[in-house]
């Protein structure tokens, strides 16, 4: 069953006189629970797509369906809501609130979503154990390592249960041996969530944990990949 | 999303942009204390020119002629009172006057050998309570008696201007009432000191016998004076001496040339304040938007989270609000500070006093508290405070998630 569906989406960027089409008819499918790299040349398109996919953005032309929902109708605060209870994100700076502790970055979905205070402290504790932060809770982001600061990013993606992770270059800011750690992480939390994961990504070393990878260039899907066994 | 998360990310954004936060909070606190001292400030010098008008000149209430003017200063039988006595004795026992006393008002040219000056001759009573603010201002001399024939006193800055002192001849001239100029020679009895520079300069007091009798006006008033127990009784008191042939007064009708100024001059300050206010809120403003410049990215990470954009703009608004009020309490604080200042110590201003004719100013001048009045400017202030912010936030929030994480 496909989470997303994106069908002939086309996006154009316009400066001045110059157009850049950075989606040109995009057709892409996402099933349920899987973990898919999304590759492709710098400037092929991808940034674009993880946007369109997790409504931050709206496309030129074409749909998103999103759990059957063509999501390029809804308003601003319906993609909100959307975001908030379906869609995780991860990105390439690791995206904390500067003024809030580990803790308290990861609880921020929660506390969108209005889960109450003690389901807010279990789930909490739960994703920092699940990334191995949990003596770091108190921490501000600019008390923690890179690597330590993107495992927060990556327990605050799953901590409302998403249907979907988005990660736009994840390893890109860190070291090797972080990259592989929050690799593992993802991966492992994908295998017991059943969230399907959707990364962008340059790095060979990345690409080879996914189970299918799709491959953009000029805006296009140049392959679809498959998903492996 | 419980309101307090979003208070305390606001407060822990002011706390760690303190620099910013401080001259913030210190520009709402200058410009609203600046604010208060202008209109405590105001307030005062309209309180006192009034109180001091009441006090010297005109009373709460007075019965004239119909005819009378003041401008004219006329001293036509038609003008006057021809029964002041009676008058008096009437108003009297009216409830609330505590004075009541008769005056003749001329004008006159006063002489000495070397100078002359242009003033304003008031016949009085000298033992009536009206003239103890004159007595009382005594620093030569003393008031001549009712049935003096040939005292006067006169102001400081008078004696100071022609170079008299107590028991100096001068000569006064005055139009009679039958159109005539006559000429009289006067000792200098007394001299005082009000504060006020208006009659420090330019009155003249005599008996009232002996004004009658040189301006042969006799058993004539212009006017009779009253105080009252209080201010506000005025209105009651003049109808109560509602009758044929006599107009009574009040204070606000006696002042009424001031009144309007004064409140001409009001029109002008709410001008100044609203430039103030404007301008601290431009500051306010300007402050929040480098804010959301600074953390255009943020409010993009917070909308990707599932934050919308209303609750992206209260985030902007209390952390405005936590500024704005903090500012507002320390500018009241200050703000009030000056004007206490101001109420004990005043303001000397010598004589740019004089400079206003008509608005009787002490040399010294006074602020005063005007609690509504600064509770409504600091009631503005925050209002603007919570204005200025709704328009970062609003910047913030009508992006696309995908443009504020695009920035920066
Ligand atoms: N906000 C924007 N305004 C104008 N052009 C843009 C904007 N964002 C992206 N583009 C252009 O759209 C095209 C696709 O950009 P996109 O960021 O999706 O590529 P990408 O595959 O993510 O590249 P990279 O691997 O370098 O991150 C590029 O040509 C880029 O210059
Ligand atoms: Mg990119």
């Amino acid at each position: 069953m496909a989470v997303i569906q994106v069908e002939n989406a086309s996006k154009i960027y316009r400066i001045g006189e110059v157009e850049t089409r950075a989606l040109d008819g995009v057709d892409v499918s996402v099933d349920a629970g899987e973990f898919m790299a999304l590759v492709g040349p710098s400037g092929s398109g991808k940034t674009t797509l993880l946007q369109i996919m997790g409504c931050l953005d709206k496309p030129n032309t074409g749909s998103v369906k999103i759990n059957g929902q063509d999501v390029t109708r809804f308003n601003a605060n319906q993609r909100a809501d959307l975001r908030r209870d379906v869609i995780g994100f991860i990105f390439q700076f690791f995206a904390l609130v500067p003024v809030l502790s580990a803790y308290e970055n990861v609880e921020l979905p929660l506390l969108l979503s209005g889960a109450s205070a003690k389901e807010r402290r279990q789930r909490v504790m739960q994703m920092l154990e699940a990334v191995g932060l949990a003596d770091r809770a108190h921490h501000r982001p600019d008390q923690l390592s890179g690597g330590q600061q993107q495992r927060v990013a990556i327990a605050r993606a799953l901590a409302p249960k998403p249907l979907m992770v988005l990660a736009d270059e994840p390893t890109a800011n860190l070291d090797t041996a972080n990259g592989q750690q929050a690799m593992e992480i993802m991966q492992r939390l994908n295998q017991e969530t059943g969230a399907a994961f959707i990364f962008a990504t340059h790095d060979p070393r990345v690409m080879s944990y996914a189970r299918r990878t799709v491959t953009m260039r000029d805006g296009h899907i140049v392959s679809n990949g498959q998903a492996l066994g | 999303m419980t309101l307090a998360k979003l208070w305390t990310i606001g407060f822990r954004d002011l706390m760690r942009n303190r620099r910013r936060s401080f001259f913030t909070l210190l520009a709402v606190a200058l410009g609203l204390a600046l604010l208060i001292v202008l209109n405590g400030f105001i307030t005062g010098v309209f309180d006192d020119a009034i109180q001091n008008s009441i006090r010297l000149q005109t009373g709460h209430v007075q019965l004239r002629a119909p005819s009378y003017s003041d401008e004219k200063m006329s001293l036509l039988w038609a003008d006057l009172l021809d029964n002041p006595a009676e008058l008096v004795a009437q108003a009297q026992s009216v409830a609330g006057v505590q004075v009541a006393t008769p005056v003749l008002w001329a004008s006159g040219i006063v002489a000495t050998p070397d100078d002359s000056a242009g003033l304003r001759v008031y016949g009085i009573d000298p033992a009536s309570a009206f003239y103890e603010p004159l007595r009382a201002g005594l620093v030569a001399g003393a008031f001549p008696a009712a049935d003096d024939r040939s005292g006067i006193v006169i102001g400081q800055r008078l004696a100071n201007n022609l170079g008299l002192h107590v028991d100096d001849n001068v000569s006064l001239t005055v139009v009679n009432a039958d159109g005539e100029p006559v000429e009289g020679a006067f000792t200098v009895r007394g001299i005082f000191s009000t504060g006020v520079v208006t009659y420090d300069e330019s009155a003249l007091f005599m008996p009232l016998a002996k004004a009658q009798a040189f301006t042969r006006t006799d058993g004539h008033a212009s006017a009779i004076i009253m105080m009252l127990d209080a201010q506000d009784k005025a209105d009651a008191v003049a109808a109560a001496l509602a009758m044929p042939n006599v107009k009574a007064l009040t204070w606000r009708d006696l002042n009424q040339v001031m009144i309007q100024s004064v409140e001409s001059g009001m029109g002008f300050y709410v001008i100044l304040d609203a430039i103030v206010i404007m301008i601290v809120a431009v500051i306010i403003a300007n402050t929040l938007l480098m804010a959301v410049f600074e953390r255009i990215r943020e409010m993009g990470i917070l909308a990707a989270l599932g934050m919308k954009g209303r609750q992206i703009i209260t985030m902007f608004v209390l952390e405005a609000a936590i500024l704005g009020i903090a500012g507002i309490v320390l500018g009241v604080l200050i703000g009030l500070g000056g004007v206490s200042y101001l109420v004990n110590t005043g303001l000397y201003v010598g004589d740019m006093a004089g400079s206003t004719p008509g608005v009787p100013l002490g040399a010294t001048i006074y602020a005063a508290y005007a609690p509504g009045l600064f509770a409504n400017l600091a009631l503005w202030t925050l209002l603007i405070i919570l204005l200025a912010s709704l328009y970062p936030g609003w910047f913030a929030a009508r992006r696309e998630p995908a443009e504020a994480l695009h920035m920066l």
